[in-house]
């Protein structure tokens, strides 16, 4: 087993990830993430400084009173610092390794390389993807702690320390802080004495509210249902203010944007056959558990091809309908020919993936008038979702026996 | 750490040494891994008919609307000048354990019959002008006898006083069209056995487009229940 030669401990099976979990919990680190940014007063101990600390402590001991939180404190916060940088040199050789192995260049092996590698060598079978091996950078395995929170007498840095979520409370703040201040600005404008910006607006359409575990790791702290309720509706309140685009940034650093429209951007230019007639090949067209490929060409006369037979392949006319769905849609069905070959599923997912394969054959033959409004009828959305598993206890996926009493 | 090493080591003899070839390995491990079942909130729903998005271009909202993730169409739409709503509704209703191209069928005869029936009387007649009054499109015929058999009032059971009363109220659209089509078949199911569904339901449609026939009539009774009921309408809000 030539694994064996090869040091592979840095490759983290999740399931074990609870337990190193925990034992990271104890750690606090210094060196990643710290969310304060409200104090010139902050200082953040960083982990050398804690290092020359914890050398000199004998002196310091004598010299400076050093609390007992600070104390237990630094010493975690060096044991995490060593692990982490253990953790880092293991991640770094294993990369070098895994770049041989592939027989790659080990100075320009990304991430992305390591994740295909992996795949490679350890095919897995396990049902949860969650739960497949995987090599990541330290950082992303083992969560971010927060900085030290009190100095060295051990005062707490924050002025709302003492309510236990700091950086929670500090955005509830913040917040309301930001309405008074658009109150007080629009009390201004009537007043005459500002003037709103013309040109300022707030596009809130495109994103959304980060969720409640994006947000508990951008606070670094973890929050409850409630509290996560309360902070979307202040923002919502804070939005829905008039002059809400005087505090874009604010508001945008908790919003994530939606799946951006990528389809506009790379769009493959048709190749040429024998004939010379343009034509572009789709692979992988899925539609429930169906696949297939979509050739479409571009002067034609709106032959339809589907595993060598015509549009009669489907027996029912709603998969016919399907099938000429694009081409309807774009006005094309009398200046292209398509072909078609499709295995697996049913003749709705079967029409389905060829829709969908048709669409985006298309799109190389449209103008992006057309692409956009094809996108707005959602020719272009994969449909990605598939049969949900039957449950045991239950007829069904979602349904429920009969509820009896007794 | 050093546990982690002898799991690993386990998991490796599980697979065949033909995992080392990508596309094999690839192969023998095509099975189903957990997958959404639906599509996230923020998906809007698709705008697939040419006549909306030309609404849509008119107020020039096409290009805010094109920043966000559509749904992709279901299988039954599509913008086709022969897709209508109230067909699919219509199908659906008539469909039984998910029998949908049965049940298409069953609709599509009776459009057959109805087409039949009327270019008969459209041949029968003699002036111009009894001519142009015949209709002889069966979708038209189909909206027409839904809108003649839908109800404008409901009634419902409310217990005041250890009795229940039956007070006439407002009825929302969805039920109203609900009722329209239930009765329609309803009425369609009362027939003999000779005769078939989509003959029965042909003439179901045209007596309703007519204003007259079962499914009229009994519309008509509701509202006139409705009507001898109405001292009871104060128990809707009291």
């Amino acid at each position: 087993m030539y694994f064996n030669t090869i040091k592979m401990s840095h490759v983290i099976i999740k399931q074990l990830l609870p337990h190193t979990k925990s034992f990271c919990v104890k750690f606090r680190n210094p060196a990643v993430c710290n969310v304060f940014n409200y104090s010139t007063k902050v200082t953040t101990t960083s982990s050398e400084n804690a290092l020359e600390n914890l050398t000199d402590w004998e002196t310091l001991s004598r010299k400076k009173k050093i609390s007992k939180a600070m104390k237990a404190y630094l010493e975690r916060s060096q044991e995490h610092d060593e692990f982490m940088k253990r953790q880092q040199f293991e991640y770094n050789i294993g990369k070098r390794h895994l770049a041989n192995m592939m027989g790659e260049d080990p100075e320009t092996f990304t991430q992305k390389d390591v994740d295909r590698a992996i795949e490679y060598l350890f095919p897995s079978g396990i049902y949860d993807p969650a739960a497949r091996p995987l090599m990541k950078p330290p950082e992303e395995v083992f969560p971010a702690r927060k900085a030290a929170e009190f100095d060295e007498a051990g005062r707490p840095h924050h002025f709302l320390f003492y309510t236990g979520k700091p950086s929670y409370f500090k955005l509830m703040y913040d917040a309301a802080e930001n309405i008074q201040q658009l109150y007080n600005f629009q009390d201004k404008i009537i007043r005459k004495k500002a003037t709103a910006d013309p040109n300022g607006s707030l596009n809130l359409s495109s994103s959304v509210w980060l969720t409640k575990d994006q947000l508990e790791q951008v606070l670094v702290e973890t929050i409850t249902d409630l509290e996560y309720n309360n902070f979307k509706l202040v923002m919502q309140r804070l939005v829905s203010l008039p002059h809400a685009y005087k505090v874009k940034e604010f508001i945008e650093k908790y919003r994530k944007p939606l799946a951006s429209q990528k389809f506009a951007l790379e769009i493959p230019k048709p190749s040429y056959d024998a004939e010379g007639r343009a034509f572009i090949t789709t692979y992988e067209c899925l539609r429930k558990k169906a696949r297939g490929d979509v050739t479409v060409r571009a002067p034609g006369t709106g032959k339809i091809t589907i595993n060598g037979k015509d549009l009669t392949y489907f027996e029912d006319v709603q998969s016919r309908e399907q099938v000429m769905f694009p081409l309807i849609f774009t006005e094309m069905q009398d200046r292209v020919d398509i072909e078609c070959n499709i295995e697996g599923g049913g003749p709705s997912g079967q029409s389905g993936a060829i829709r969908w394969g048709i669409a985006w054959g298309l799109r190389s033959f449209v103008d992006a008038d057309m692409i956009q409004k094809m996108h707005v009828a959602g020719l272009l959305t994969r449909d990605f979702r598939r049969r949900e598993r039957k449950k045991p206890g239950q007829p069904g996926a979602r349904k429920k026996p009969t509820w009896k009493k007794r | 750490m050093a546990n982690n090493i002898r799991i690993l080591n386990k998991c490796i003899p599980w697979y065949p040494s033909s995992y080392l070839l990508p596309r094999i390995s690839g192969l023998l491990q095509a099975r189903e891994y957990s997958r959404p079942t639906s599509f996230p909130d923020y998906f809007q729903n698709p705008v697939f008919r040419k006549e909306d998005q030309a609404k849509l271009i008119e107020s020039s909202e096409l290009s805010k609307i094109a920043a966000l993730p559509m749904k992709p169409p279901a299988v039954y739409e599509t913008s086709s000048v022969y897709h209508d709503p109230l067909v699919n509704k219509l199908i659906n209703h008539v469909m039984e354990m998910g029998k949908k191209q049965l049940a298409r069928s069953l609709v599509e005869k009776s459009f057959e019959n109805i087409k039949r029936a009327q270019i008969e009387r459209y041949h029968l007649a003699t002036t111009p002008e009894a001519k142009a009054k015949i209709e002889l499109d069966p979708k038209k015929i189909l909206h027409k006898a839904i809108e003649n058999a839908k109800p404008l009032l409901q009634l419902q059971p409310i217990k005041r006083g250890g009795i229940t009363y039956q007070v006439p109220g407002p009825i929302t659209e969805k039920r109203s069209l609900f009722l329209a089509i239930k009765w329609l078949l309803e009425a369609t199911y009362e027939k003999e056995r000779t005769v078939h569904f989509p003959k029965q339901f042909a003439w179901e449609l045209l007596d309703a487009a007519n204003n007259t026939g079962k499914v009229v009539k009994r519309k008509q009774d509701l509202h006139r229940l409705c009507e001898a009921n109405r001292a009871y309408a104060h128990y809707r809000w009291q």
